[in-house]
């Protein structure tokens, strides 16, 4: 069986040639829905939850600019349905029609032949339609901030220091929100501060040199012990004497 | 070299034997070094692939498994071994198979050969243990060591042996081409040769950069250099940072123009035009570095906007030809051997049970619709600013190098495994699924983290993304849901390469042995079914090529609207 063109089709007029392309792609589109082979079923299950993280992610994407646009909670919907109901069909619904089909005996073979993948496919737009009219929880993402935060603000205070010909002198210049600043340098802590406002002075001889220049690194920690913010400090470049 | 029996194949008394699948005359040089290559690198996604275990829990923060300072020291190991050893080991491999194995020749300075691969695993071991023992002050460098942040000296040491040894490696492939045209002035090289000599080029002008950039680094950290420019740093680092995923790119291109060939029967319909994307790669495909330094205040605006829009549209354009040339060459030659059957029959009658092809065409398919299109997007110079240093950037990468070259570069050790390694497969089952098993795990883990990027804005590097950002207003806890879908994915995508490291080293090692010609029908094309060489390949449809790629233009432009749109949002305008 070899599918060489012979030769330029024979053209219709443009309805005949609309009709045709029509009735092609429908066969078309049928003949893949229902093609039942092991990667067939992988290639469309695959492509649909692919398709369905799409619309689901998208639409909720878009309803955080737009939220007055309605019709993305039906697109959100119909992708977070696909998810699950797109390998559903392909590898239960799809493969039971079939096998239906085959066999053919009794009214209920006969009904799930003639009508199962109608059924299957209406269900399915109905839960759309639920689901996007009464959206719930798991399916819509949040993107407001949460109320009723207990944070404070953002903690990002600047570190000022100053340098005389022994010392480096360094404070913050806001300490709200802040349990504890740790100086350390290389590996080696060297002063710990747990009282606002969070002033230090270190010695510059006792900082270690890395390619030449002393420097030294600043934590911020909350009451969790958590790093809010790190600051690296080079004493060549502090102003100063 | 005949180590377990690894090496010991029949050749003749020059060396040679005939491949029975793929007819090619291989040299016994040739065979025992792609063997050797091809190992080191499945040792190098061994380690990459661990590391990506305590990487990727972490980041799905129900279960936090990592501190940052350990998570970061995690993630550059991870990113080390798999972005960088476990390609350019496969990339040397496929210069090896594209160049004398190819054209037929043995592989001449095979010692020089050798000494570019204990280079390359010296410098390899020396990177890993530089950045494992990395200890404050100095910082663990992911792939961007940015001066003045100091790394440990090794780091430097290794990766600056590590591209010289690649260099030397790839000397041998430079010489055979040389020796070809000499002989031959006149004759064209076949395409696969032409692929890997356009790999071999971009690879060239990369590992050059990188030494350069890595050399003057070392004096600097040895504090031979007393003051270095972090702009230059910058600019010249990229020139290896990005590029080695160039490589990774063309390289990936070459092999699928190969295995689609060799076990798909694939024709390539149309040499010339093939050629001319290479070639295109060879002007542009570097260029894409430029992404990372668009909001660099040391470039001027001519230079971004060159890069970002013209020179892109024709690494971009090359990508298309690509795109449309393998499939078509699919298409066209199943349709040759009578395995159309309508719009999709030739993909679906397809060898689907041979994970040699499907993880080939996973390559093609998860590469063109989620690296291609997220590279060509966010590679804009408005639209980047959207994307860069975002999650969604992450996700581009993994499209790009863990679905893409991975999956092709698994392709081809399988087909290493069976053709030159002479062992069927040990465990079918699972070697038939896993390509399946990777391409569905790691492509909707990359979904995640592209979705998570866009949707939050969630950052790259960072240990803490969930929770909350510590001491800010930002709280990123909604998005959740995407992390649990990307954690439970990730996983799968991991045991999933454990399962290909399995099989590889299984089969190489207990598989039974491959005996000549015909015990090929599992491999070759349609168990060995030939065609007439002189029907043009032209004659047949390729309406289903036709309609794939329509599909994929129809998924581009509505992520090109997507993200312009958003861009539109963000910045208010017209309002």
């Amino acid at each position: 069986m070899t599918e060489r063109s012979t030769g330029p089709p024979e053209l219709g007029g443009p309805v005949t040639w609309i009709r045709n392309v029509v009735r092609r792609s429908w066969n078309d589109l049928l003949s893949v829905y229902y093609a039942n082979t092991l990667i067939w079923r992988v290639f469309k299950s695959g492509a649909l939850v692919f398709l369905g993280l799409f619309c689901w992610t998208g639409a909720n994407l878009l309803l955080s600019y737009r939220p007055d646009w309605g019709i993305l909670w039906y697109v959100m919907a119909y992708g977070f349905l696909l998810l699950f109901w797109g390998p559903f069909t392909h590898f239960v619904v799809v493969p039971f029609v079939i096998r239906m089909r085959k066999r053919g005996d009794g009214p209920i073979a006969r009904f799930i032949s003639r009508h199962g993948s109608k059924t299957n496919l209406t269900i399915f737009l109905i839960l759309v339609l639920v689901l996007g009219t009464f959206p719930v929880g798991p399916m819509t993402f949040e993107f407001q901030l949460p109320s009723g935060s207990e944070s404070s603000g953002d903690v990002n205070p600047q570190l000022q220091c100053t340098k005389s010909e022994e010392e480096v002198h360094c404070h913050l210049s806001d300490s709200r929100g802040i349990d504890q600043l740790v100086v350390t340098s290389s590996d080696r802590t060297i002063e710990t501060v747990e009282e606002s406002p969070f002033e230090f002075d270190v010695r510059i001889d006792e900082l270690e040199s890395v390619r030449g220049q002393k420097q030294f690194t600043v934590e911020l920690r909350d009451s969790d012990g958590q790093t809010l913010r790190r600051y690296v400090r080079v004493v060549e470049t502090i102003p100063g004497e | 070299m005949s180590t377990l029996g690894l090496f010991d194949n029949d050749y003749d008394e020059d060396g040679f034997r005939r491949c029975s699948v793929t007819g090619l005359n291989v040299h016994r040089t040739v065979e025992n070094l792609v063997k050797l290559f091809g190992l080191s690198a499945v040792v190098a996604m061994v380690i990459g692939g661990t590391f990506a275990f305590f990487v990727a829990m972490t980041r799905w923060e129900v279960i936090g498994l990592l501190e940052a300072q350990d998570y970061y020291v995690h993630l550059t190991l991870h990113a080390w071994n798999l972005l960088i050893f476990w390609m350019v080991f496969m990339e040397i491999a496929v210069l090896y198979v594209g160049g004398p194995m190819v054209l037929g020749r043995r592989l001449p300075l095979t010692a020089l050969a050798k000494t570019g691969w204990v280079t390359m695993v010296v410098g390899a071991v020396l990177v890993n243990l530089g950045v494992w023992m990395t200890a404050p002050p100095d910082t663990a460098p992911l792939l961007t060591a940015y001066v003045p942040l100091t790394a440990h000296p090794w780091f430097y040491a290794g990766a600056i042996l590590f591209i010289l040894g690649a260099i030397v490696a790839a000397i041998p492939f430079f010489v055979t081409l040389w020796r070809e045209k000499r002989g031959q002035p006149y004759k064209t090289l076949p395409l696969i040769a032409f692929g890997a000599f356009a790999t071999s080029i971009i690879a060239f002008e990369a590992l050059v950069g990188g030494l350069v950039t890595f050399v003057v680094a070392f004096l600097w950290r040895m504090e031979f250099i007393g003051w270095m420019d972090a702009a230059w740093y910058r600019h010249m680092y990229w020139t290896i940072g990005h590029s080695t995923q160039q490589i990774n790119l063309a390289a990936m291109v070459t092999v699928w123009y190969f295995l689609t060939h060799v076990v798909g029967g694939a024709e390539v319909v149309s040499e010339k035009v093939s050629r001319t994307a290479f070639i295109l790669y060879i002007f542009f495909i570097n260029l894409g570095a430029a992404h990372h330094i668009l909001s660099d205040p040391a470039v001027s605006t001519g230079w971004r906007i060159w890069n970002a829009s013209y020179a892109m549209y024709g690494a971009a354009f090359a990508s298309m030809i690509h795109a449309f040339a393998i499939p078509a060459g699919i298409e066209a030659g199943r349709r040759k051997r009578g395995l159309g059957g309508g719009l999709f029959g030739w993909l679906t009658s397809a060898p689907w049970n041979n994970p040699v092809f499907s993880a080939t065409v996973f390559s093609i398919v998860l590469f063109g619709f989620v690296g291609g299109i997220t590279g060509v997007v966010m590679g804009q110079l408005q639209v980047n600013m959207t994307w860069h240093n975002t999650f969604a950037t992450v996700g581009h990468f993994h499209a790009t190098v863990a679905l893409g070259t991975t999956l092709a570069f698994m392709g081809l050790v399988y087909f290493v495994v069976r053709t030159m390694f002479l062992r069927r497969f040990v465990f079918d089952r699972l070697a038939t699924l896993q390509p399946y098993l990777y391409a569905g795990g790691m492509g909707i883990a990359t979904l995640m983290m592209l979705y998570a990027g866009l949707l939050y804005g969630v950052p790259r590097r960072t240990a803490e993304v969930v929770e909350n950002i510590p001491g800010t207003e930002f709280n990123l806890a909604a998005a959740a849901p995407l992390f649990a879908i990307f954690g439970v994915f990730a996983v799968i995508a991991i045991l999933a390469g454990a399962a290909f490291v399995l099989v590889a080293v299984a089969s190489i090692l207990v598989g039974e042995r491959v005996d000549g010609t015909g015990s090929d029908a599992d491999i070759v094309p349609d168990g060995g079914a030939t065609v007439d060489e002189d029907d043009p390949v032209h004659a047949y449809e390729m309406r289903g090529t036709f309609l794939l790629c329509l599909l994929f233009l129809a998924v581009f432009v509505a992520s090109y609207v997507a993200n312009w749109y958003l861009l539109t949002e963000l910045w208010s305008v017209g309002l």
